[in-house]
């Protein structure tokens, strides 16, 4: 019997993989309903999986540990709720203020760099760039308010409902998760069953490293922001800082939006001092590279294995796909397909596993046909 | 009457007890044991795993036999003639090595199997029955360690 050594996912399967990644955010964009709380599901889960485990650990069973996490998860979180109702309520409007006077403090830092520049540049003052930004940004924010925020807030509104799956699903992934496991590995042929079962457990491992690394990195940045705004002197440096760091997870796109709260901020607690708000974007610049070069490396980067260029190029192409949503999805959706396309394109190209499981579809023929002459 | 006793077993978990390599555990560990196991059913002259195979599994007999065959060249001999409650594809617990032999349905049989990485979780959540375990495997190696022995002996190597 000659076996031939698996070598591995050639180019031909590398593109499937792609391709197949590129549809899926495709199909994605179009079922964001369900998309979106199935990932805030499965972030829930790989968050609450570890106190899980101590519970099993401690000799509870599955089911017990996953009602005790989720119950006492719960119930800490309506408690958050209950205490911040009032102050919010007390709130409301001058949150609303506070939002609007940030919006002005960053137009008005943004308006005097400008200024600023043009009286050191004949090009810029020739051009008056300080304002056709202002315009261009009064007629955006007047046009964005009139026409976009009210289709924004009620498909909000309308997907509300829908972000309550999130919870339900993680629950019953924290549950059945093992269950459903077994469930899928029972439809597999006998010649493929060791290797789905690896399968399984790679998709499993490599999602769990994901999230469970990006928990990391969100509290690592969370806590540096904090700490680098706070001795700037910002006011709510650690809400900032958690903002900031959640906005990141939309690659490119949510750390730029992150710099510009941030920005806001500084230049509206400092009207009359940019250098703050300089130092606060000098802060962002300094965390986000110490994310990319030493927390992501050790966080996600372990976990996914990939070549830097096809991160890149995909993030592109899920920007282009399926905007924000596919900024936010690609990352772990490449990474379950490419377990998936990478095994299966072993397990497809493997003439004796093909041979074994032909073998056995006779068999299963043979007996239940030996009696009928 | 026995109050915890393993005549109060649920019937699921008797396919279990009698896995040699479960002997030694509770009707509770067994529970946990349970939730981890995959079944299987083959037909006769069905194979298991192939002899070269990467292990991830291993497998226990609920019914029916096993023959565990060594593919020399054209040809194979038999090494073993596997009954209900024994195991075997172990060594995939220990490390990631190519299966030594093949393993193939004698009759139609229904198997057990224990996938590898759901044993090393056993060993941080259940240390206690993993340890359990882990020396009622280590028994096993032994006896098998020793017919190995006992037959080169026979055969005049040692």
């Amino acid at each position: 019997m000659r076996r031939l050594q698996p070598s591995g996912a050639g180019p031909l399967a590398w593109c499937g993989i792609l391709l197949a990644t590129t549809l899926a955010l495709y199909l994605f964009q179009h079922l964001l309903w369900l998309v979106l709380p199935f990932l805030f599901g499965l972030i829930a889960y790989y968050f609450l999986h570890p106190p899980v485990q101590r519970l099993v650990f401690a000799g509870f069973s599955q089911e017990a540990a996953a009602n005790i996490t989720v119950g006492v998860f719960a119930a800490l979180l309506i408690a958050c709720f209950a205490l911040m109702l009032p102050w919010f309520a007390a709130h409301a409007v001058s949150v609303q203020d506070t939002g609007q006077r940030y919006l002005q403090g960053g137009l008005a830092l943004l308006d005097e760099t400008l200024r600023a520049l043009e009286t050191r540049s004949r090009f810029m003052r020739d051009a008056h760039v300080a304002d056709a930004v202002s315009s261009h940004i009064a007629a955006a924010s007047e046009g964005f308010a009139q026409q976009r925020l009210p289709a924004l807030m009620l498909g909000v509104a309308a997907w509300l409902p829908s972000f309550l799956l999130a919870p339900f699903l993680a629950y019953f992934f924290l549950r059945d998760g093992r269950r459903f496991q077994r469930f899928l590995a029972r439809a597999v042929p006998n010649a493929y069953f060791e290797r789905t079962l690896h399968l399984l457990y790679e998709v499993d491992r490599t999602t769990r490293a994901y999230f469970q690394g990006l928990i990391k990195l969100t509290v690592l940045d969370a806590v540096c922001l904090a700490f680098g705004l706070w001795l700037i002197g910002l006011s709510s440096p650690l809400m900032l800082g958690l903002i900031t760091a959640v906005l990141a997870w939309v690659p490119y796109v949510g750390s730029i939006l992150g710099c510009a709260v941030v920005v806001m901020v500084a230049a509206t607690d400092f009207p009359g001092s940019p250098t703050v708000a300089y130092a606060a974007v000098g802060l962002f610049v300094f965390v986000r590279l110490l994310d990319d070069f030493v927390f992501m490396p050790l966080t996600i980067g372990r976990s996914l294995k990939m070549h830097p260029l096809v991160t890149v190029l995909m993030i592109f192409v899920g920007g282009a796909v399926a905007g924000v949503a596919g900024l936010l999805l690609v990352l772990p959706v490449l990474g379950v397909v490419m377990v998936i396309g990478e095994t299966a394109s072993i397990v497809a190209a493997d003439p004796r596993l093909r041979a074994r499981h032909a073998h056995a579809r006779q068999l299963r023929l043979q007996s239940v046909t030996r009696d009928l002459g | 009457m026995r109050i915890f006793g393993r005549d109060d077993e649920p019937a699921a978990l008797q396919p279990l007890r009698q896995i040699k390599l479960f002997s030694s555990l509770s009707a509770r560990e067994l529970k946990v044991v349970h939730g981890l196991r995959h079944e299987r059913q083959y037909l006769a002259g069905e194979i298991v795993f192939d002899q070269g195979d990467e292990g991830q599994a291993i497998y226990a007999i609920v019914e029916g036999e096993v023959e565990i065959l060594r593919i020399d060249g054209g040809g194979s001999h038999r090494l073993a003639l596997l009954a209900p409650g024994e195991v075997f594809g172990e060594l995939a617990l220990l490390d990631q090595a190519p299966r030594a032999a093949q393993a193939r349905a004698h009759g139609d049989c229904r198997l057990v199997v224990f996938f590898r990485a759901d044993f090393m979780s056993l060993l941080e959540t259940h240390p206690k029955i993993a340890s359990k375990i882990a020396l009622s495997l280590a028994r096993h190696l032994g006896g098998r360690l020793r017919q190995a022995n006992a037959g080169a002996r026979q055969e005049g190597h040692l």
